[in-house]
C-alpha cells in the first residue's frame, strides 16, 4: 500500500478507496500490487509511456499555423481505472437499452412522428434542434439502424451510481486512445496483467468493420472506407489509425465521386464502388448539393445515392437531434414510449430552461448549477456556477432569458475520483467514462472505454481542451467468489 | 490504390533514400577530413553532388565546412537537408498511415521525434550520429522488407527509392570525376587512390568493387562499376532494372511498350544495359550522366501525370503532398 499511504479521497466517490488506507475489497489485491510498485517506479513508467505514445503517433493536432509545434499526445495517467465485470454487465444492459430506444426514436421522428403526435415531445423542440436534418425525413437507413457507433459519456455520482451525462451520437472520438493506452499499459506494467484478468479490447476494430459491413446488405463483399476531412484535422491520427486497423481505405471527399447512382473511389487502377462510408465529418459537410454548399470536404450527390439506398453512411445523417442536450432530458420518456421499460441507466438531474418553472429555479440558483448550451460540446458554452464570477453569471442569465430553448442546467456534479499523478503526487482526480457502442446486425459494447481524467487538481472538467487527460480502463473479470463481495 | 496514396509512398521512400545517401556522403567526407595531405577539401563537392549549388549560394555566406554541413544536415531553407527530408518522409507517412504496417510507421515516427528533440547541431556531426541516421534508414527498409505486402503500394515505394538512388549514385560519380580529372584525358594517369576509394565508399561499394574486379582502382573501373554493374544494388543499371520491373507490375505488360511511360523506361534500361564504359567516356561522362538525370526527371514527371494526380485534386485548397524536388 506504500504508494497510497497518504492518499485521502475527497470531493466525490473514490473508486479505489472507501476511506484512507481502506481499499475497496473487490480491488484489494490489485491496489496492493500497484501500491507496491511505488511512486518512483510509476513515475518512471509514466514518462516512458508518454514517450511511447508519442512514438506510436497517438497524437492530436492543435489548431495553429505551425504544423509541427502543435502536435500533442493526450496526457496519459498510468494508474488504471478499475471496473468490476459485474458492474460492467449491468452498464452494458443499460447502454443497449438506451441505444435501442434512441434508434427507434430517430426512425420515428424522421418517419411517422408518433412521439410528437402523441404529445410526448413538442414538435418545435425537435425541429429547432441543431442536429435536425429535414433532408432525412422519409429515409429508412439499412437495418433501420441510425447510430452505428455511439460514445456516451457516463459518470458516477457521489454515491457511486452510474449516470449518463451526454449521448454522443454523431462522430464520437477517442477510441484510438482507448486502444493505444492499453497497448502502452501492457508494455509498461506486464506484471499487473499477469496477476489479474483484464478483459481484452483489441477486437474493437474487427467489430467495427463487421458493423460497417453489415450496413451493405446488397452485397457479399462490401467496400468500406473511412472518410476524413484530411491530415490537417486534429483527430487525423484516429481516422488513419482506424482505417489501418480495419484494413480499409482512408479517403477524403475529393477521392470519391457519384455517378450512375453509386459512389465511386478514384484509384490508380480504375474506379471502385463504395458501399459503406464511415464518415468522420459532420452532417453539414457531407454533400454540398444537400447541406452546406461551400463544403470542400464532402461528395457532391452523396445524399441522392444515399436516398436511393445504394450507399450507407455511418452514423446516419441527422442523429445529432438525439444528442441535443434538451432532447437528452426526454430519454427516460423515449425509453418508456418505445420499449415500455424503465430506464436502467439514469440521466443526471437536469433542468430545462424552456420550461417556465425550471427557468425560474435555474435563474435563482445560477451559483450552484452547471449551465450548458444544448448545442455545444467539448466543455465550451458552459458555466460552472460555483466557480463563476458574478459578472459571468449575469452574462449567462441574460443569454438564458434571450433563448431559453438553448440551455439546460444540472447540479454541480462531484464526479467520482481515481488516484492519478498530479504535480508529482498521487491525488484523487475526477473522471468520466466513454464506452464505445457498436450497432450493426449485432450490438457490441467495448469493455471499459476511454476514461477521461481532470488532471488539474479539483477540476471537474475532463475535456482535453481544458487540461484533461486519459487513463486505461480495466474491466476486471472477477471470479465467482468475488462477485459476492459488495463493492 | 488512390493516386495520392501512391504519391505519398513514392515520396516517403524517396525521402528516406535521400537521407541515407546524404548521411553516407557526409560520413565519408568527415572521415576524409581527418586524413592529412588531401589535395581536395571534401565538403564542397557534396553541394554539387546534391545539385544544390544555387540554393546554397542563396542562403549561405561561405563555403566553410560548418556552413556546408549545416545546409546538408539541418537547414530549414534546404528542402533536401536530412532534417527537411525526414520531416517530409514522416509527413508522407502520417498522411497514409492506414496503408503502412504499424512497425514501419512507428520506426519512422520514432526516428522523427529523436531528431526533433535533439538540440540543433553546431559544428560537424559526429560519425556516430551519421551512422545512426544511416542505420535508421536501413532499419526502415528492413522492416518494410519483412512486413509490407508486395502489392501496388510496394512498387511505388520501389520506384521512389530507385529513382533517388540512381540519381545520387550518378551525381556523386559525376562530381568526383570532374573534380579529380578536370581535363578528362588523364584516364590511366596518376590517380589519387584515396580519392577513388572514397568515391566507392560514398556509394557504399568499396568491398563489392574489390570483389567484383580484383584489379587496381582506376577511374574508368570505378565509373563502370557504379554505372553499369549488373549486380551491385546501388549501380545505375541495377536501379533501372528495378524501376523497369516495378513499373511492369503496375502497368500491365501487354501493350505497355506503346505507352509513353513504359517506352521511356524501356529505352533507358536498354541504353544502360547495352552500352559499355568506353562509349560513355567517349561521349563524355558528364554528358551521359546529364542525360540520365534528364531521363529520370522525365520519368518522374510521367509518373506524376499518369498516377499521382487525382482528377479532382484541384478542388483541394491545400495540396496534402509534400514535394521536394
Amino acid at each position: 500500500m506504500l504508494m497510497f499511504s497518504n492518499y485521502t479521497p475527497q470531493g466525490g466517490f473514490d473508486e479505489y478507496f472507501a476511506a484512507p488506507n481502506q481499499p475497496r475489497s473487490c480491488f484489494e489485491p490489485l491496489i496492493s500490487s500497484l501500491g507496491h510498485l511505488g511512486l518512483e517506479e510509476i513515475s518512471r513508467s509514466h514518462r516512458a509511456a508518454e514517450t511511447l505514445l508519442q512514438q506510436v503517433g497517438a497524437t492530436f493536432q492543435l489548431y495553429s499555423g505551425d504544423t509541427d509545434s502543435g502536435e500533442r499526445i493526450l496526457p496519459f495517467d498510468p494508474l488504471p481505472r478499475l471496473i468490476t465485470a459485474r458492474d460492467w454487465a449491468w452498464l452494458e444492459a443499460g447502454l443497449i437499452q438506451r441505444l435501442q430506444a434512441i434508434d427507434l426514436f430517430l426512425g420515428d421522428i424522421y418517419g411517422d412522428q408518433h412521439i410528437i403526435n402523441d404529445g410526448v415531445i413538442p414538435r418545435d423542440y425537435i425541429e429547432t434542434s441543431q442536429g435536425w436534418r429535414p433532408a432525412m425525413v422519409g429515409i429508412t437507413p439499412p437495418l433501420e439502424r441510425w447510430c452505428h457507433v455511439a460514445g456516451l459519456d457516463l459518470i458516477r455520482d457521489e454515491e457511486g451510481a452510474w449516470k449518463v451525462l451526454e449521448d454522443n451520437l454523431r462522430c464520437p472520438s477517442g477510441v484510438a486512445y482507448y486502444l493505444e493506452n492499453r497497448r502502452v499499459m501492457k508494455r509498461m506494467f506486464p506484471s499487473l496483467f499477469h496477476s489479474r484478468t483484464v478483459q481484452a479490447i483489441d477486437d474493437y476494430p474487427s467489430y467495427l468493420l463487421q458493423t460497417l459491413q453489415d450496413l451493405a446488405p446488397w452485397t457479399e463483399t462490401p467496400k468500406v472506407v473511412v472518410l476524413t476531412p484530411g491530415s490537417f484535422n486534429s483527430a487525423y491520427f484516429e481516422h488513419s489509425y482506424l482505417a489501418q486497423q480495419m484494413g480499409v481505405e482512408l479517403v477524403e471527399g475529393r477521392d470519391l465521386f457519384c455517378e450512375d447512382g453509386r459512389v465511386w473511389l478514384n484509384s490508380t487502377n480504375g474506379s471502385q464502388i463504395v458501399d459503406v462510408i464511415y464518415r468522420r465529418i459532420d452532417d453539414e459537410f457531407l454533400d454540398p448539393a444537400c447541406f452546406r454548399p461551400d463544403s470542400l470536404l464532402g461528395v457532391r450527390g452523396l445524399m441522392d445515392v444515399y436516398r436511393q439506398g445504394h450507399v450507407s453512411i455511418a452514423n446516419a445523417p441527422g442523429t445529432g437531434v438525439a444528442d441535443d442536450k434538451l432532447i437528452y432530458t426526454y430519454i427516460p420518456e423515449i425509453i418508456d414510449f418505445y420499449l415500455k421499460e424503465k430506464p436502467k441507466l439514469k440521466n443526471v438531474t437536469t433542468y430545462r430552461c424552456s420550461r417556465a418553472e425550471d427557468l425560474d429555479y435555474v435563474l435563482a440558483n445560477l451559483d450552484k448549477l452547471v449551465i450548458k448550451s444544448v448545442s455545444e460540446a467539448g466543455g465550451y458554452g458552459m458555466l460552472i456556477g460555483p466557480h463563476a464570477t458574478t459578472k459571468e453569471q449575469e452574462e449567462f442569465s441574460h443569454r438564458i432569458r434571450t433563448n431559453p430553448r438553448n440551455f439546460i442546467a444540472q447540479p454541480t456534479l462531484y464526479l467520482s475520483t481515481v488516484p492519478s499523478i498530479s504535480h508529482g503526487e498521487i491525488y484523487p482526480c475526477h473522471v468520466d467514462l466513454r464506452p464505445y457502442c457498436l450497432r450493426g446486425r449485432q450490438q457490441w459494447i467495448s469493455p471499459g472505454g476511454l476514461t477521461r481524467v481532470a488532471l488539474r487538481r479539483n477540476s471537474l472538467v475532463v475535456n482535453s481542451s481544458q487540461g484533461g487527460g486519459c487513463k486505461d480502463t480495466w474491466v476486471i473479470q472477477d471470479d465467482v467468489s468475488s462477485v459476492a463481495v459488495p463493492c | 490504390m488512390l493516386g495520392r496514396v501512391a504519391e505519398s509512398l513514392y515520396w516517403m521512400f524517396r525521402n528516406i533514400e535521400r537521407i541515407e545517401n546524404l548521411s553516407r556522403f557526409l560520413e565519408v567526407s568527415s572521415a576524409m577530413d581527418l586524413d592529412s595531405g588531401m589535395a581536395v577539401e571534401p565538403w564542397t563537392p557534396l553541394i554539387d553532388a546534391c545539385g544544390d549549388r544555387e540554393l546554397f549560394q542563396l542562403v549561405k555566406g561561405s563555403f566553410s565546412a560548418e556552413e556546408i554541413v549545416d545546409f546538408l544536415v539541418q537547414s530549414k531553407n534546404n528542402p533536401s537537408s536530412i532534417r527537411s527530408c525526414l520531416n517530409l518522409a514522416r509527413e508522407n507517412a502520417r498522411q497514409i498511415r492506414e496503408v503502412l504496417s504499424n512497425e514501419m510507421w512507428e520506426h519512422l515516427n520514432t526516428m522523427y521525434w529523436r531528431l526533433k528533440n535533439e538540440r540543433p547541431m553546431t559544428g560537424l556531426p559526429s560519425q556516430e550520429w551519421l551512422l545512426r541516421v544511416r542505420q535508421d534508414c536501413q532499419l526502415f527498409y528492413g522492416i518494410a522488407d519483412v512486413c509490407f505486402s508486395r502489392g501496388l503500394g510496394w512498387q511505388f515505394c520501389q520506384l521512389g527509392r530507385l529513382v533517388e538512388r540512381a540519381d545520387k549514385t550518378a551525381r556523386i560519380l559525376d562530381v568526383k570525376y570532374f573534380l579529380l580529372l578536370p581535363h578528362g584525358e588523364t584516364v590511366g594517369g596518376v590517380v589519387d587512390q584515396l580519392q577513388w576509394i572514397a568515391v566507392l565508399k560514398t556509394a557504399g561499394g568499396y568491398q563489392m568493387f574489390r570483389q567484383s574486379r580484383q584489379l587496381s582502382i582506376t577511374p574508368k573501373g570505378v565509373a563502370q562499376f557504379l554505372l553499369l554493374d549488373p549486380n551491385f544494388p546501388r549501380s545505375v543499371r541495377f536501379c533501372l532494372d528495378g524501376i523497369h520491373q516495378s513499373l511492369s507490375k503496375i502497368d500491365p505488360p501487354q501493350g505497355a511498350s506503346e505507352k509513353p511511360l513504359g517506352r521511356h523506361v524501356g529505352m533507358m534500361q536498354a541504353r544502360w544495359t547495352y552500352t559499355d564504359i568506353a562509349e560513355i567516356i567517349e561521349y563524355g561522362l558528364h554528358e551521359s550522366i546529364d542525360r540520365l538525370q534528364q531521363d529520370l526527371n522525365g520519368l518522374h514527371n510521367q509518373l506524376e501525370r499518369v498516377y499521382f494526380q487525382t482528377p479532382q485534386s484541384f478542388l483541394s485548397p491545400r495540396s496534402s503532398i509534400q514535394r521536394t524536388s
